[in-house]
């Protein structure tokens, strides 16, 4: 029986995608990041409304204006994000918003259903405990008694594991299954492929807005995923270097560190790596799997709780940004306006955001502004920063121009090391191109890259060694002429190393 | 169903002009709604107003008068404009100032003998010593606990108070005039340290006034000027860039409100020293110089020197006030006419943020 | 100290500490829904002076003048808290100088002193003032007698109000959804609660029970208008809420504390008893700092601590 039949042609993230979900089955909605999975599940819910198509329950039409919408059809989600006040009981999380005339909270009562719900479906939460005491885990269970209770009868779980341990996602497999087996829909988004493997029924491929095809997962393999998600059909242009890849001299040694992400969970896993003069290393994988800790603890942002990195083979302390960037490291962070600069200062004033300390933009501590201002033309001109003048706040350029403005800081620090995450997300084609040929230019210069990217175009196209990262390891290392396309997918979506030989 | 409204969008860029035209337009907006209340109370405002303009800045002895209540005001601006600068409000200038008034006096009464260039110099050091300590409480509480600057600062500013009426009034104290059996005052400083005032250019200005000039300029050129300014800035801006710079956060904000604190210790200073010439506990507190200052940096909307030149203005409201003061004048206007330039200061304030748009909004929400 | 004393102290506590409850229970409700107030000082003072104008030129008999007088001290100040709300929710100034210019617009020296100039309220003392409820014999109990019966109409209402706050807050489900609001404006949009329906209703609310707090003091303390006559209290009333944890049977609890102190140096003075005054009087300040402090601690921060999102604009993001 069908349950859903979902067309919307001609929406730019969601490219005439068809999708269909059955009851009582677990449907997973595969795909990269940006391959439209979220659009796709925004829909359903009601929070977007479709250019075209149409969506059908049950074989009825039906169309949402909100949320609430959606809800009252039975149809409800499970953000990556929990929507929960942490200072509130289950109980009360639960019944917050509920569409309803009661006057009363009743605790009493909303107690007790939720519990009956929670032991319908094997996972036992205690409804009066607050939720700032609950594990990560638990929260999600919240959330999904949330659905529950307003009576989804279609559940849609967005990237549920990424917060969970190995050991709570498989709770959670058995709730979805339980659940399922009354009759109920589940469709679980995930870039995971074992994950998917191991829970669904059915698997429908998305890839840059287009469903690439729907099998039955007992009847494919997670290479055959890999592929359908990555596809196979680009060609790699690479970037010409000067100076064919790596010398011999390792410039970053990283040596078993381990570091806390900001909830308290392990992010990072005994992570070990180097990276030689001149060599460019791209570290491939998913967004949310460490990338972000690997690259704060490298550059001073974070402590980490163990393990040690050094530059040039003197160890560099870890937690402080002014020693590492002594030590010679260089960081191009991925959020540019938030992190990487101060949005509301001007060009000239975050051009010496790093170097504003010293000789010679200040002396006795009063800043030099004709040296600065001066330092600012000559990289805009460097660098082909496209702004009305030095004095332009940087959030008023367009994305290439802030990265140029980004790359133009960190080179001229001189770097030993540059770590570069997601360099040219966002950016339009010549911006790409410019940021990539000064990234293998610096390189050919003798500096180190560590270039941390979700783009597998990118990274084919700039590495000469690629490391994967999952869940917070690397699970590969594989120099550039042995890497496929599909094997890195592969990896990226948690699979052995032996796996994919 | 698509329908109108009325949308306030984040402004990309601020013309320069609005740094003078907001104040401006606050100003006369406040004036305009004054001038209802008025009305509608049966005065004129013509005449009023015409009287306040009179009183504050027609004479030589207005222009005396209102320099003299500018002085406090001007110090107690640049207190609220220099924390303002790190996001952070700074509503203890009340406390910080009277504190600063009791080591000012503390070091005029002490260093009774010696030449009187010193023992101002000392009542200045004093006055800020004790100002930026006392701000520096509020400061270390945020940063060390991220306990709620308002309300604690708001909170000292209460044992501020206490203290000087303890100081004056129940105890017999060191500031305390043992001759003033009936109506403790407080014991005045010799007249050897009275700070001056200087005539430049016919017009009277107290030396105070003078010191909260040298005293914008120097916080206009730690700003604009040096590594302090710059990070203190991206801090505010954007903590996390601060952060990703490796600048030290805390600290700052504790060094930021000990600077806010001294200033304001100076106004207190300034007030022992150039005019009441001993700690008058009662004045101090009904003069409400903390919280008026605020008023004055958010007309000038937070600029150093912005704040010392609005001061005059207030200065010359406050003054007026004074000397009109009597059966045929309503002795709540200033403050009523003050409150509404804080109003109009403040909602100008949204103008330079936003601009009003009229949209068109699909009632679904965003699209995809 | 005989228990006679104690007894007057708990009586003056009780009567002192009334106008600090109505006005830090309405600061407690706009707190709860995010919105930091600092006018109250202002809003209860044109309250105050309002309600005395009122008292003097509403006809009518006793009963209906004492409660227009109410009603309409209260709806001044609630006019200042819609002014307040509309700066902070729909322009999303900076709340606290906006509730700074609150104050110093109402304020002594501001508007209340003006009105009250203008309506020439202070030449004579109010014509109806709130006076003692006469509940016969009662007063005469022994202990209990003075302290809960010798009290005004607005004190036993002001116990019914805490008793309704509490439920309201914590059993009902718009108290739940007002509960939300303040913590996570994120998440109760979410899940469908409009957040500025109920920040402006409360902070609006809390205008009114500021004002009835003001008009307590023009016309049953004194009962006539003097200029400024809140003396700060409703600064107290700010230190209030939180010394109460935002939780209105603490906050009755402690503006009895603070009334109590108030009138206790003034007492004990009275009768020979020399403790330092000041101290007495700096006291609940120094508590409310350490309160915050306390607070401020994570394992108090999640237990006891303020709603998440006081003093914050809440602006929605636009996909």
């Amino acid at each position: 029986m069908s349950n859903i039949v979902k067309k919307f042609p001609g929406v730019i993230a969601n490219d005439g995608v068809n999708f269909e979900a059955r009851v009582g089955e677990v449907h997973a909605l595969l795909g990269e990041n940006g391959a439209g999975k979220s659009t796709l599940s925004n829909v359903l819910t009601g929070l977007y409304r479709p250019d075209e198509g149409h969506i059908e329950l049950l074989g009825n039409a039906v169309s949402f204006s909100s949320p609430r919408d959606a809800l009252n059809c039975g149809i409800g989600m499970v953000h990556q994000h929990f929507r929960l006040v942490s200072s509130f009981t289950v109980a009360e999380n639960v019944i917050l918003g509920e569409d309803t005339t009661d006057v009363f909270t009743e605790t009493t009562k909303v107690a007790s259903r939720v519990e009956q719900l929670a032991q319908q479906y094997g996972m036992p939460v205690n409804p009066r405990a607050s939720i700032w005491q609950l594990s990560v885990g638990e929260q999600q269970r919240v959330e999904i008694l949330k659905v529950l209770y307003r009576g989804a009868q279609i559940l849609i779980l967005d990237e549920p594991t990424a917060v969970l341990t190995p050991q709570e996602a498989d709770i959670l497999f058995k709730t979805l299954r339980s659940m399922v087996a009354e009759g109920r829909t589940v469709i679980f988004i995930s870039h995971k492929l074992d994950e998917v493997m191991a829970v669904s029924d059915r698997v429908t491929v998305l890839r840059n807005g287009k469903t690439v095809g729907t099998v039955d997962t007992a009847s494919t393999s997670a290479r055959e995923l890999a592929r359908m998600m990555v596809g196979r059909d680009i060609v790699f242009e690479r970037v010409t270097r000067t100076r064919g890849g790596a010398s011999s001299q390792s410039v970053l040694q990283v040596d078993s560190v381990n570091a806390q992400d900001d909830r308290g969970n392990q992010a990072l896993h005994n992570v070990s790596l180097t990276v030689a003069k001149g060599e460019i290393v791209g570290v491939a994988g998913v967004s949310g799997n460490g990338q972000r800790e690997l690259a704060e603890v490298l550059c001073g942002m974070r402590a980490s709780t163990s393990g040690t990195f050094s530059v040039d083979g003197s160890s560099v302390d870890a937690g402080s940004v002014r020693r590492t960037l002594a030590a010679g490291i260089a960081h191009v962070p991925e959020d540019r306006l938030h992190t990487g600069l101060a949005a509301g200062h001007s060009v000239q004033d975050n051009l010496i955001l790093k170097s504003y300390r010293r000789k010679p933009m200040s002396r006795f501590s009063v800043l030099q502004r004709k040296i600065i201002n001066s330092n600012a033309t000559e990289l805009v001109d460097r660098y082909d920063v496209k702004t009305p003048d030095n004095a332009t706040p940087v959030r008023l350029l367009s994305g290439g121009n802030v990265q140029k403005v980004l790359l133009a800081r960190e080179f001229s620090t001189n770097p030993k090391i540059l770590i570069a995450a997601s360099p040219t997300r966002g950016l339009d084609v010549g911006a790409i191109e410019s940021v990539r040929t000064r990234l293998a230019h610096v390189a050919d210069d003798g500096v180190g890259v560590l270039l941390i990217s979700e783009d597998l175009e990118e990274i084919f196209s700039l590495a000469d060694r690629i490391l994967v990262m999952y869940e917070g390891r690397i699970t590969g290392d594989i120099p550039i002429a042995d890497a496929t396309r599909e094997s890195i997918g592969l990896l990226m979506g948690g699979s052995a190393v032996s796996e994919v030989r | 169903m698509p329908r109108t409204k009325l949308h306030l969008e984040r402004r990309l860029t601020q013309p320069r002009s609005l740094n003078w035209i907001v104040p401006l337009v606050s100003i006369v907006a406040a004036l305009v709604l004054g001038s209802l209340v008025l009305v509608l109370t049966g005065k004129n405002p013509f005449s009023v107003y015409w009287r306040i303009l009179d009183s504050g800045f027609a004479s030589k002895q207005a222009i005396r008068g209102t320099l003299i209540a500018a002085t406090p005001l001007a110090f107690t601006g640049l207190c609220a404009a220099a924390t303002f600068r790190i996001g952070l409000v700074n509503i203890g200038g009340e406390g910080q100032l009277f504190m600063g008034a009791v080591g000012a006096s503390f070091a005029g009464l002490a260093l009774k003998g010696q030449p009187g260039w010193f023992i101002i110099l000392g009542m200045m050091a004093c006055g800020m010593i004790c100002g930026a300590m006392f701000a520096a409480i509020v400061g270390v509480l945020k940063a060390k606990f991220n306990t709620n600057e308002i309300i604690t600062s708001l909170m000292l500013n209460y044992v501020a108070g206490i203290i000087l009426n303890y100081l004056i009034f129940n105890s017999t104290s060191y500031w305390r005039d043992p001759q003033s059996f009936g109506f403790p005052a407080g014991k005045p400083i010799s007249s050897g340290s009275y700070w001056p005032t200087y005539e430049i250019v016919g017009i009277e200005i107290p030396f105070g006034f003078l010191v909260a000039i040298v005293a914008g300029l120097f916080m206009w050129f730690l700003y604009r000027s040096t590594r302090f300014g710059f990070e203190v800035g991206v801090i505010a801006d954007s903590p996390g860039a601060a952060k990703y710079a490796g600048m030290r956060t805390r600290t700052k904000v504790v060094a930021v409100m000990a600077i806010s604190g001294a200033l304001a210790g100076l106004g207190g200073a300034s007030d022992v020293g150039n005019f009441r010439h001993l700690l008058d506990a009662k004045g101090l507190q009904l003069a409400g110089y903390g919280y008026t200052g605020i008023v004055v940096a958010a007309l000038a909307r937070f600029s150093p020197l912005g704040a010392v030149f609005v001061a005059i203005i207030i200065g010359g409201l406050t003054n007026a006030g004074y000397a009109l003061q009597g059966p045929d004048f309503q002795s709540g206007l200033v403050g009523t006419l003050k409150g509404l330039i804080l109003f109009t200061a403040v909602a100008g304030e949204v103008l330079t943020r936003y601009r009003i748009r009229v949209r068109r909004a699909d009632k679904a929400g965003a699209q995809a | 100290m005989n228990s006679n004393l104690l007894i007057i102290i708990a009586t003056s506590a009780v009567f002192y500490g009334t106008p600090l409850f109505y006005a830090a229970l309405g600061e407690l409700f706009a707190e709860r829904s995010g919105v930091l107030n600092l006018g109250v000082e202002g809003m209860m003072l044109v309250g105050g002076v309002t309600g005395a104008w009122a008292s003097q030129h509403v006809p009518g008999t006793s009963w209906f003048v004492v409660l227009a007088s109410i009603v309409i001290g209260a709806c001044a100040s609630g006019l200042l808290a819609l002014l307040h709300a509309f700066l902070v929710i729909t322009l999303r100034t900076n709340q606290t100088v906006a509730g700074l210019s609150i104050t110093i617009f109402g304020g002594g020296l501001g508007l209340s002193s003006y009105f009250a100039n203008v309506w020439n309220v202070s030449e004579k003392p109010v014509s109806h003032p709130i006076r003692i409820l006469d509940v016969g014999g009662l007063a005469d109990t022994p202990i209990f007698g003075p302290i809960v019966f010798n009290q005004t109409i607005l004190t036993y209402a002001s116990w019914v109000l805490c008793v309704l706050a509490t439920i309201y807050l914590f059993r009902t489900r718009i108290g739940l959804h007002l509960r939300a609001v303040g913590e996570s404006p994120q998440t109760a949009d979410a899940m469908g609660i409009n957040v500025t329906h109920y920040r402006y209703f409360h902070t609006v609310l809390g205008g009114l029970l500021a004002g009835v707090g003001g008009v307590y003091y023009s016309l049953t303390i004194v009962p006539t208008w003097v200029d400024g006559m809140t003396r700060g209290a409703g600064w107290i009333a700010i230190a209030l809420v939180i010394f109460g944890f935002w939780r209105p049977g603490l906050t009755l609890a402690g503006a009895y504390v603070f009334g109590a102190l108030q009138s206790l140096s003034l007492t004990l003075k009275a009768r020979n008893v020399h403790i330092n005054g000041d101290l007495l009087d700096a006291l609940p300040f120094l508590m409310t700092i350490f309160i915050l402090v306390v607070l401020s601690s994570a394992w108090a921060k999640k237990r006891l601590g303020a709603p998440a999102a006081l003093g914050q604009p809440y602006e929605r993001e636009e996909r």
